[in-house]
């Protein structure tokens, strides 16, 4: 069954693999267009520098109208990703746009990882150690980084 | 470049009527005068039917539509946005048709 939505994922799907975007990666599952892995990259000179760190995309017949729900499935250390891997970014909620596609939300998503904003922090914890205390903070991504390591085994197929 | 100049310096005179122009063609290449081409809602060309008219076979009524900010989209897909948010995708201008057609 085609609809405008699954068509319009599957040029996103030929864009990533024409284009694809610097330390970013994603294909859709097996058997469902509307689900995606996906990789980001810890950008290099970052405390996330390493890190290969999994989310999954899920996307509604409304896209491009609406945004995808997208979440980090590996563990995160950071100001705006929630504990369940919820992800608190403005062109994922009020600030989204049609012309989106999986490539862009990617590259906005690595490139929060090393400009959080505090001043809608979803982890207070992270929030509150990358105002005060920067050493203690780059310890916790540094764990973080390492823990996504250890997962990269079982999803291999994503890459 | 001197030198061959100079070699072909006595074939000049000679060639004065070898030719003498019979037909003249002249080729024009041209480009649709819009600022986008590429629908960047369903990313399909604008002048082609958007994805939704494709799917069902209504490509004869699928037409293009031009804000005041000169971005241009399909209709269809345009009109199902501003449903929700009344702005330009791309330039987040308040969106005002400025043309509706082929």
């Amino acid at each position: 069954m085609s609809t405008p939505a699954r068509r319009r994922l599957m040029r996103d799907f030929k864009r990533l693999q024409e284009d694809p975007p610097c330390g970013v990666s994603a294909a859709p599952t097996d058997n469902n267009i509307m689900l995606w892995n996906a990789v980001i990259f810890g950008p290099e000179d970052t405390p996330f520098e390493d890190g290969t760190f999994k989310l999954t995309l899920e996307f509604t017949e409304e896209y491009p109208n609406k945004p995808p729900t997208v979440r980090f499935v590996s563990k995160m250390f950071h100001p705006n990703i929630y504990a369940d891997g919820k992800i608190c970014l403005d062109i994922l909620q009020n600030r989204w746009s049609p012309t989106y596609d999986v490539s862009a939300i990617l590259t906005s998503i690595q490139s929060l990882l090393d400009e959080p904003n505090p001043n809608s922090p979803a982890n207070s914890v992270a929030a509150q150690l990358y105002q005060e205390n920067k050493r203690e903070y780059e310890k916790k991504v540094q764990a973080i980084v390492e823990q996504s390591w250890a997962e990269v085994p079982e999803e291999d197929h994503v890459l | 470049m001197a030198d061959t100049g100079g070699d072909n310096g006595p074939g000049k005179k000679a060639a004065d009527k070898m030719f003498s122009l019979k037909k003249w063609n002249a080729v024009a290449m041209w480009s649709w005068d819009v600022e986008c081409d590429t629908c960047a809602i369903c990313r399909v060309q604008v002048m082609d039917a958007c994805l939704r008219c494709q799917a069902e076979n209504k490509q004869e009524d699928c037409v293009v539509v031009w804000g005041e900010c000169n971005h241009s989209f399909h209709n269809c897909c345009m009109s199902l946005w501003v449903k929700q948010n009344n702005r330009c995708p791309l330039c987040q201008q308040e969106w005002v048709v400025q043309r509706i057609g082929k």
